[in-house]
């Protein structure tokens, strides 16, 4: 069943995603393909995430395939032109790639080539509706293409973004623009999410919430700082604090289990995005604690 | 106006080390605003290459440094002077750099400044980045505030993911250009202009050398 398939089933979707490494050694990164593989729907196979310089997500994406995980093709427009851009969606689709998430991307003095020149020739919303076009037979300039895609494409959006209509107004142009589901920035906050989703809940898309595991109270503070868009309630904080250095990562994965747990029983959302960050090992584990394997 | 900044001087001396006398060639308009090429700083520059043993043989504050043919017309009483002169340092933008260059064939010219951006001046030398110039323009779609500038990402739709409490995530500094322009269109009732969706832009209207003629428009009617 296609990813799109199985969200459209009505069952509790749980995607997580593959970081690919910086270099060829990807012996780490094959090992997170075979614990995810059998377990979750769909793996989001990031594009120079941070914009970090690694091996790109296409290959990466051919990679997933080939060890049994279906790939979402994560791809930013700070790297590529419209030409760049099209022509690796082409690219994907004859490699069978199904999927594609289309953001904007950070921005390069975000990572390690801070004197690169960031393109952003398009951006998130007018890449949806290039894959849209492409899907349709036509590339950006209305060229008729010698076969079309056929993309399930997705976007991205940040429910606890401060202030939030700016952010709300651009989902409302993303689904217009063509995005099928969204992939969310870490939430936390269960109520304020509720309250997002009233809003989303509008809109005929897919909506995964996106589950960032906390390492320990530090990390929490330090996101609630430094990551914009992200906001660890104190209580939680309180629970790391309070569960000591070494349990603190066992309490941060209760955590995510019991999010998980709670969307699913409350029906709040259609499924999880699992954002692991170095430790894809521990998904299936946190999947079992909130009861999905 | 152009913005320019003073290069450091040591670079200067490394690009000019080949030659000993200099006329100098500064500018009375943006550049004497940015503190880069008025009558101080022709001074200033003057006195540090004696100090490193060179010879200036004259200083000269063009009206307008860009404007090939007055530059030119204003020089013409130091003919002989720069005749005699083995180089010339323009302190204003690149383009008045070029203009020097144009109207001196044979002679090097050198620049003592970098040319950063057309800026809006808020305070006496304080320059803001408003306009990229980017030869399409998009102000009334978006308010009035320029999100190809203002965004270091030049976003046209709305904010990306990282707006922090209303600040850009390139920079704390910096008020998140689309939250600027949602305040805007807010405060002047236009908050339905920002559910538009603004088409990618056209570059090749950027395209450079770009240049423009008014005159044969003109011309062309007659
Ligand atoms: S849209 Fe283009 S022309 Fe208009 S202010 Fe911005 S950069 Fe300048
Ligand atoms: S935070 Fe705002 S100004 Fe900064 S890159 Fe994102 S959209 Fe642009």
């Amino acid at each position: 069943m296609s990813f799109s398939d199985i969200l459209n089933s009505g069952k509790f979707v749980v995607t997580a995603e593959i970081g690919p490494p910086k270099g060829t050694d990807i012996k780490e990164m094959l090992h997170h393909m075979q614990v995810l593989r059998g377990k979750i729907d769909a793996a989001n196979i990031t594009d120079n995430q941070s914009a970090v310089m690694r091996i790109c997500s296409l290959a990466v994406c051919k990679l997933a395939m080939e060890n049994g995980l279906e790939p979402v093709l994560q791809m930013t427009c700070r790297d590529r032109n419209r030409i760049g851009l099209q022509s690796d969606l082409l690219g994907a689709s004859v490699l069978g790639i199904k999927n594609v998430l289309c953001m904007t991307g950070d921005h390069v003095s975000a990572g390690d080539h801070k004197q690169a020149k960031p393109v952003y020739d398009v951006e998130s919303v007018q890449l949806l509706k290039i894959v849209d076009g492409l899907n349709d037979g036509r590339d950006m300039s209305g060229n008729d293409l010698k076969g079309a895609t056929d993309f399930y494409q997705g976007a991205v959006v940040t429910p606890e973004s401060n202030p939030i209509e700016p952010q709300l107004i651009k989902f409302g142009k993303k689904v217009t623009a063509g995005a099928k589901f969204f992939q969310t920035q870490a939430v936390y906050d269960m109520e304020g999410f509720k309250t997002f989703m009233g809003h989303a809940k509008k809109f005929p898309v897919k909506i995964l919430a996106g589950i960032v595991v906390l390492k320990s109270a530090g990390m929490a503070n330090f996101m609630n700082k430094f990551v914009p868009g992200i906001k660890v309630p104190q209580v939680l904080i309180d629970e790391l604090k309070a569960a000591g250095k070494e349990k603190a990562l066992d309490t941060g994965m209760d955590i995510a289990a019991r999010h998980i747990k709670q969307l699913k029983d409350e029906a709040i959302c259609d499924g999880v995005h699992i954002m692991a960050i170095g430790m894809e090992d521990k998904v299936p584990d946190i999947m079992e604690r909130a009861g999905l394997l | 106006m152009i913005v320019t900044t003073k290069r450091e001087f040591k670079d200067l001396l490394a690009n000019i080390k080949d030659y000993n006398s200099f006329f100098l060639i500064g500018c009375s308009e943006c550049a004497s605003l940015c503190g880069t090429g008025g009558e101080p700083e022709l001074e200033e520059l003057k006195e540090a290459l004696e100090k490193e043993g060179k010879t200036v043989t004259g200083i000269f504050r063009a009206k307008t440094g860009c404007q090939v043919l007055g530059t030119k017309v204003e020089l013409k009483p130091f003919k002989d002077t720069i005749g005699k002169t083995e180089a010339i340092i323009v302190m204003s933008c690149g383009a008045g750099t070029q203009a020097a260059v144009e109207i001196f064939p044979d002679k090097p010219v050198y620049q003592s400044n970098d040319t950063i951006f057309l800026g809006n001046m808020t305070r006496y030398q304080m320059f803001d980045e408003r306009c990229s110039l980017c030869g399409e323009c998009i102000l009334d779609e978006t308010g009035g505030i320029c999100p190809v500038t203002a965004c270091p990402k030049g976003l046209l739709n709305g904010p990306c993911g990282g707006t922090n409490d209303g600040n850009c995530e390139v920079s704390q500094d910096i008020k998140c250009a689309w939250v600027r322009i949602y305040e805007r269109l807010n405060r002047i009732g236009r908050l339905d202009d920002m559910k538009k969706t603004i088409e990618p832009k056209d570059w090749s209207r950027g395209q450079k050398p770009r240049a423009m003629s008014v005159r044969k428009k003109e011309e062309k009617k007659k």
